[in-house]
C-alpha cells in the first residue's frame, strides 16, 4: 500500500492567515501530530510576501499597495518578493528525516520542485528545475519557491502563476533605480511567463490543483487524502496570525 | 557614517548591506543584511550582525571573521557566500 500524505485545500485568506497556517502545519507536523502535508491555496486580498532577509521599505511601496487593497507580510522562508495574484501557492512540511527528503537542502528544493514539474506535465507542460528555487518553461520562470528547516521539519512554500500582471506587480514593488523602471518591467516581462501565456487559454484555481496533486503523488509515489486542519493547527493558526504575521514588529523587522 | 551597496552575488542572490561604520578606526558600527538569499537558520543572520560589529573593514579580517560566525553557529547560506558577503561590506565604503 501507499504511503498515504493529508491533502488541505484551504481555500483563498489572507496573507497572513496564509503564512500563519503554513507555520501551524510545521509545528504539528514537527511534534509527530499530523502527517507530511501537501496544501494548496489563494490569496484574498492580493498579497506580497518578501523573504524573511528582505527589508519591506527596501522592497515594496507600501503607499501604493493601501491604495490598491494590497497586503504585505513577511514569511518565515528567505527568498525574494512574491506578488500573490493569479496564482497559485502549495506548501508542503514533512520530516527532515523522511527517506524521500535530501538532506542537502539544494537537492530538497530539486525534489519537492520536481513534483511541481511532474504537475505542469499533466497539463502538457514541459518545464525544468533552475537551482535554486526557480522553475522556468521556455527559459522564463513560472515558479518560485522557498523552503526553511525548523526543529527538524521542512516546510517549502512556492507559487504557479495562472497569469501575470507585470505591470501592476511594478506598481507596488520598489526597483532600485527608478530611472531604469521600464527598461526592468520590459526585462521581466521577458524572463516570466505563466500558464496562461503557455497555453493560450485560461487553467482554473482547482484544475492547477488537481494537476499538482497528481504531481506530487507520482514523485513521491504517495497517496494525497483529502483532510481538514486539526483543532490544534487552527488554534496555533490564529495564534501566530495574531502575535506574529499581522504585526508590524514582525513584518518591519528588517 | 552610513553607507549602503546592493551587490548581485555571482550565481547566486541580490545582496543589500548597509553599514554604519566608524571612519577613524575603520570599523563597524551597526550593519543590516537584506536581500533575497537564503540562511539555515534564518534567525542567524540577526547574530551574524551582532557579531560583526567592531570588525575592522579589510577584505580579509572580514572574511576571516564571517567564516568563524558561520563555522561557530553552524549557518548554512545558499545563494550568497563569505566572499560576497565581504564583498557587499566593501561596497559601503567609497
Amino acid at each position: 500500500m501507499k504511503e498515504q500524505w493529508r491533502l488541505l485545500q484551504t481555500g483563498f485568506n489572507t496573507a497572513f492567515s496564509n503564512m500563519a497556517v503554513d507555520r501551524a502545519i510545521l509545528v504539528e507536523n514537527s511534534e509527530g501530530k499530523v502527517p507530511p502535508t501537501v496544501r494548496f491555496y489563494g490569496w484574498i486580498p492580493p498579497a506580497i510576501s518578501i523573504g524573511y532577509f528582505q527589508s519591506v521599505a527596501e522592497e515594496i511601496d507600501v503607499n501604493a499597495c493601501e491604495k490598491l487593497g494590497v497586503d504585505y507580510v513577511r514569511r518565515m522562508t528567505g527568498g525574494g518578493a512574491v506578488f500573490h495574484d493569479k496564482e497559485l501557492t502549495y506548501s508542503i512540511v514533512i520530516p527532515e528525516a523522511h527517506p524521500a527528503i535530501p538532506k542537502n537542502i539544494l537537492k530538497s528544493y530539486g525534489r519537492i520542485c520536481n513534483a511541481l514539474l511532474q504537475g505542469l506535465a499533466q497539463l502538457g507542460i514541459n518545464g525544468t528545475y533552475a537551482p535554486i528555487n526557480d522553475i522556468l518553461v521556455d527559459g522564463k520562470k513560472i515558479s518560485g519557491n522557498a523552503q526553511t528547516r525548523k526543529a527538524n521539519t521542512i516546510l517549502q512554500h512556492g507559487t504557479i502563476l495562472l497569469d501575470v500582471d507585470v505591470d501592476t506587480m511594478f506598481s507596488l514593488l520598489k526597483v532600485p533605480n527608478e530611472k531604469i523602471k521600464d527598461k526592468l518591467i520590459q526585462d521581466v516581462k521577458q524572463r516570466v511567463t505563466s500558464i496562461q501565456h503557455i497555453l493560450g487559454k485560461k487553467i482554473g484555481f482547482e484544475e492547477m490543483v488537481e494537476a499538482l496533486k497528481l504531481g506530487f503523488e507520482e514523485e513521491f509515489d504517495v497517496e494525497l487524502i483529502q483532510g481538514i486542519l486539526t483543532k490544534e493547527e487552527k488554534t496555533l493558526a490564529i495564534q501566530f496570525e495574531k502575535e506574529c504575521f499581522s504585526t508590524t514588529q514582525w513584518n518591519h523587522r528588517r | 557614517m552610513r553607507s549602503q551597496s546592493i551587490y548581485k552575488v555571482p550565481q547566486g542572490k541580490l545582496l543589500k548591506i548597509s553599514v554604519e561604520y566608524d571612519e577613524k578606526n575603520n570599523v563597524i558600527r551597526d550593519i543590516r543584511i537584506t536581500g533575497d538569499f537564503f540562511a539555515y537558520p534564518e534567525e542567524a543572520i540577526e547574530l551574524m550582525e551582532k557579531k560583526l560589529r567592531n570588525t575592522v573593514i579589510e577584505r580579509e579580517q572580514l572574511q576571516a571573521k564571517i567564516q568563524s560566525i558561520i563555522a561557530e553557529y553552524h549557518i548554512q547560506f545558499i545563494g550568497v557566500d563569505p566572499e560576497g558577503l565581504t564583498q557587499g561590506i566593501l561596497m559601503c565604503k567609497p
